[in-house]
């Protein structure tokens, strides 16, 4: 098999995925219906966060993924936690309103103080940090590494609590409800931990000389899927688990720089007023 | 009492000292007035870059000719590793710590920096540190392992002699007083501006102050843990980075430079300060897109953190390693290159004044361009194995260092001189000064590009006459000598306008920030009352109120009790701290996840007797979040007596820790058994003396309790021990997982 052949053959399809998809879709329009309000340029958001969900789970990723690479493994998480999420909050209509009219318009009166506290909970930045990067490190310990790769069920749950980590992750940051946003600079320490974070985990994922996920050590597909990986790419176990780790410690980091950057672009251009105790008249100029 | 103190509200001032108390030496010994110390800082870095200067030249000499006999081998190795180490941590460091404790406060409008006496004392630590380093000369010879202390040429079998150990504990002093300096500007920075001052008005030298800071407390830690473990491979016997015993040389190589490369830029961010300051008032325009610049500097302090690895191409770390840290390496040159447009554009249609302080920035400019785009050379892996450990590496990091970092700070001498003495610098020898300095410069080492590219190594005390070699070594060896007349024409230059300078005035160069607003030199209180700020310009605001700069709203919020300063003060020291138990505890997975012989932690340790002393030590935290409930509600007997549980139970703990460590010794296992008991004891050990000092720290505050402190309301001390307090406790969480609960099984 060349790499040629395997990228045009290898694009399996998940009904879950595509489900999955359907409803995503189906629920933004619910959303959007309710909010009353156009979606003029958030639902191209929606269109992007689904195509990279369909593509990062119906594509050659995928079938890397599945038993032969841990880098494509790690690949498919850092894009399922920190990008879809975050394509997804954006698509979300900023409205402060929003999260009171749904639980309004929710039967059982006597849950909805328990639900608001956790739902207060949950939204506290401490412990959406910790959702953050704890999605990062729990699913990298080897016997659930290995779980979600090998029984379907678990790689269900795998890829929805990384979407619902990542998004509870993403709210105090670019959520749909400015009030819940951290302060910029809270904001910028927020993601600099949580580049730490990842940082160590990427760190020990590359350095270790034991499997983080030992069912990629022996692949048990197709014996020309791993003469390609292993003699036409010259990617052993170890070099793949090094690039493994890579991609949690320098692509994930930039991703949270941009967050940060976006987070300072944000703080200083709240920055100037035309306006204040001395009327300006006129540009400053040179003297 | 003065009676400038009524003026100026809150503030109270002590009296002022007169004329001829200023003058002795006794003030200058036990003063903590940050001007003070800042021109303390400046000197004594002056002098060491003298010495670190006349290192340079003798290096220099010995290369003028081929074959050269002037200094044998050792010496040599001794001068070059004594010139790098001074450069860094005895020049630029302090210079611009010293600059920055000179301005810092003025350019916020505040009386002085959140802690005085910390302040005097990081001082204090800078000159013992290098005279530790220094005095090595007299113990038996300098340390001469490089800059870097490559192990295992830094261990005992290879550099027997105590110069190691001095470079060790002098950077480990240097390192201590670097952090606390850090901690002290951020607390500044963020607690004492003046009113209006907004953290979005911050001038620029102080931001990227505020941010270098930070990057000093975070890259500083792993420094102080590698060096402490080679101390203790040298000392003690441990086998940190012995391969003879299974330690790791390259683990010292990824230690090192998790440290080292931040360093670059702690290096290069006050130098893009003193620019970004210097640049616009000299073109008469605001500095163009302040906040590209402002979060263009946080982009290269945190990429500089992931990047480290690329010093390491040549050693052989993998291609997918060598790839990521390529691609992440590369990355810098965008912000980088982002403030260059900036700089350029912040000159573009201005009206050039070309000053003396304009000269050098406008050389920084291109010097550190030319350096920079060497240094993104370098990030492509095939270019580096061609020239690391070349003299074009020479080349490049005097560029970026000596052409950017020490031309910024030239700048900076001529711009901020007249505020700090009241007198002018010669205008006309200030001319002479920066032609002689750029030829100098440029004339050393432009040509040493070429003679690395032609393959001379850096480092060899002596080089075969090879086609061009003797040539280009002999200009390099005159350009090093213009550039020591330049620096010593600066010199008497400054000893002249000291005596007899032409007066300054207040403003010289009609500058916009707050600094300029006071007297030239400025009051024992800086300020006699502080501008308003309105815009990032007060001062243009207040010399043209018909067209000031576009107003920035916002209130500080500086009351805040997150903002207290020692609050801010010991989260910033936690923040370190961390760092240094995020090195030791990777040590430790590192050297016990893989196979090596001799006792185990798995055969070693006693778990659930562990676990017991340990139950101890979180209850103190419990026992210390009453104790300071009791003082809320003013139950003070209470809170002696939560205080003194917490007391006994960190007794408790220690004493449990001591018995496991008596046990192990008596069944033989020590430092120097393997490596399990090497990093066992290092992280444990570590650990252990940080609650030492916690307990000492609770001790003197429940004695502040008693003699009644705390009932004027006054709580801070019992908030600041306490967050030290629950952080060693923290701490103590991941040890214990990592050692007692994982370790076994690793």
């Amino acid at each position: 098999m060349t790499t040629k052949q395997f990228l045009i053959s290898a694009w399996p399809v998940h009904p879950a995925a595509l489900a999955a998809a359907a409803a995503l879709a189906a629920g933004y329009i619910v959303h959007w219906r309710a909010s009353g309000r156009s979606v003029k340029g958030r639902a191209g958001f929606l269109v992007i966060a689904t195509a990279l969900f369909l593509l990062v789970l119906d594509s050659p990723l995928d079938a890397l993924a599945d038993g032969y690479l841990f880098s494509a493994h790690m690949l498919q998480h850092l894009l399922l936690q920190l990008v879809v999420p975050a394509f997804l909050l954006w698509a979300l209509l900023p409205s402060p309103s929003f999260s009171s009219s749904y639980s309004s318009s929710k039967k059982g009166e006597g849950l909805r103080p328990a639900l608001q506290r956790l739902g207060k909970f949950l939204t506290k930045s401490a412990v959406t940090w910790l959702a953050g990067v704890g999605g990062m490190w729990v699913w990298h310990v080897p016997a659930l590494c290995d779980a979600a790769t090998s029984y379907p069920v678990m790689r269900g749950i795998q890829v929805l609590s990384l979407l619902a980590l990542g998004a509870l992750f993403w709210l105090p940051v670019i959520g749909p409800r400015p009030q819940q946003h951290l302060p910029p600079l809270a904001g910028v320490l927020y993601l600099f931990t949580a580049c730490v974070g990842c940082t160590l985990l990427g760190i020990i994922i590359t350095f270790v000389p034991v499997s983080v996920c030992p069912v990629y050590l022996h692949p048990s597909g197709s014996a020309q899927m791993l003469a390609l990986i292993r003699n036409g790419w010259g990617l052993t176990p170890a070099v793949d688990q090094q690039i493994g780790g890579l991609l949690m410690w320098v692509p994930a980091c930039v991703i949270y720089l941009c967050g940060i950057m976006g987070l300072l672009a944000r703080w200083y251009a709240g920055a100037t007023e035309a306006t204040g105790p001395i009327q300006p008249k006129g540009e400053p100029t040179t003297v | 009492m003065n009676s400038n103190a009524s003026s100026a509200g809150a503030l109270s001032f002590p009296a002022h000292s007169t004329a001829r108390e200023r003058g002795s030496l006794f003030s200058w010994v036990a003063t903590v007035d940050h001007k003070r110390i800042g021109v303390l800082y400046l000197s004594t870095a002056a002098i060491f870059m003298l010495v670190g200067g006349i290192e340079a030249l003798l290096v220099r000499l010995q290369l003028a000719v081929p074959r050269n006999t002037l200094l044998s081998p050792e010496a040599f190795n001794q001068l070059f590793t004594m010139h790098g180490t001074t450069m860094i941590f005895l020049v630029v460091m302090p210079t611009f710590v010293g600059f920055a404790n000179y301005l810092v406060p003025l350019m916020i409008g505040a009386r002085d920096m959140a802690f005085p006496r910390l302040n005097a004392m990081s001082y204090w630590l800078f000159l013992c540190g290098g005279l530790l380093l220094y005095f090595s000369f007299l113990a038996g010879g300098a340390p001469a392992a490089g800059w870097f202390s490559y192990a295992p040429l830094s261990e005992t079998p290879f550099a027997s002699t105590k110069g190691v150990d001095y470079w060790i504990l002098s950077l480990l002093v240097l390192g201590t007083g670097s952090i606390v300096a850090s901690i002290n500007l951020i607390a500044t920075i963020l607690t004492l501006r003046a009113p209006g001052l907004i953290l979005r008005k911050l001038p620029l030298f102080v931001w990227m102050n505020l941010v270098n800071s930070f990057l000093i407390i975070l890259a500083l830690p792993a420094l102080n843990a590698s060096i402490i473990m080679l101390l203790m491979d040298r000392s003690l016997g441990a086998y940190f980075f012995l391969p003879s015993h299974g330690g790791s040389a390259i683990l010292w190589q990824h230690f090192f430079w998790a440290f080292g490369h931040p360093e670059v830029y702690i290096m290069a961010l006050p130098a893009f300060g003193m620019i970004s300051e210097v640049l616009p008032v000299f073109a008469r325009k605001p500095i163009f897109g302040y906040a590209f610049v402002a979060a263009s500097t946080v982009a290269i302090a945190l990429l500089s953190f992931g990047v480290w690895a690329h010093h390491m191409f040549a050693v052989g770390i993998g291609r997918p390693l060598d790839l990521f840290f390529s691609i992440a390496s590369l990355l810098i040159a965008i912000p980088t290159g982002v403030k260059i447009f900036n700089w350029s554009a912040t000159l573009y249609g201005g009206s050039l004044r070309l000053r003396t302080p304009m000269l050098f920035a406008l050389a920084f400019l291109v010097q550190f361009t030319i350096g920079g785009l060497t240094g993104v050379m370098f990030a492509c892996v095939p270019l580096d194995w061609q020239t690391t450990d070349t003299y074009f590496v020479v080349a490049h990091f005097h560029y970026v260092l000596f052409g950017g970092s020490f031309f910024a700070i030239l700048a900076a001498t001529y711009y901020w001189f007249p505020k700090m003495t009241g007198r002018m610098l010669s205008e006309r020898l200030g001319k002479y000064v920066f032609w002689l300095a750029v030829l100098g410069f440029n004339g050393t080492f432009f040509v040493q590009h070429f003679l690395g590219l032609m393959g001379m190594p850096r480092r060899v005390y002596t080089y075969p006459d090879l086609p061009y070699w003797g040539s280009l070594n002999l200009i390099s060896t005159v350009g090093a000598f213009i550039l020591g007349f330049s620096v010593l024409l600066l010199l008497w230059d400054v000893g002249r306008s000291l005596r007899a300078g032409t007066p300054a005035g207040d403003n010289p160069w009609q500058a916009w920030t707050l600094e300029w607003a006071t007297s030239s030199p400025p009051p024992e209180h800086n300020f006699e009352r502080v501008p308003p700020v309105r815009s990032r310009r007060p001062l243009w605001d207040l010399a043209h109120p018909e067209t000031p700069d576009p107003v920035i709203s916002g209130e500080t919020s500086q009351n805040h009790p997150l903002l207290e300063k020692n609050f801010v003060g010991i989260n910033a020291f936690i923040l370190s701290e961390g760092f240094f138990f995020v090195m030791l505890i990777a040590a430790f997975v590192y050297y016990n996840i893989q196979q090596h012989g001799g006792p185990l932690a798995a055969t070693l340790l006693d778990r659930s007797r562990t676990a017991l002393f340990s139950a101890f030590l979180f209850s103190s935290s419990f026992t210390l979040w009453r104790a300071e409930a009791a003082l809320r509600q003013k139950r003070f007997a209470g809170f002696n007596g939560w205080w003194i549980a917490t007391i006994m139970l960190g007794l408790v703990f220690i004493a449990g820790q001591g018995s496991e460590y008596l046990a192990l010794f008596q069944k033989g296992v020590v430092i120097n058994s393997n490596l399990f008991a090497t990093t066992f004891f290092a992280l444990t050990g570590f650990h252990g003396l940080h609650v030492c000092i916690g307990l000492l720290a609770l001790v003197i505050v429940l004695g502040l309790s008693w003699t009644g402190d705390f009932k004027t309301g006054r709580t801070e001390a019992v908030r600041t021990v306490g967050l030290y307090w629950h952080f060693v406790d923290m701490v103590w969480v991941f040890v214990f997982t990592t050692v007692y609960l994982l370790g076994p099984s690793l």
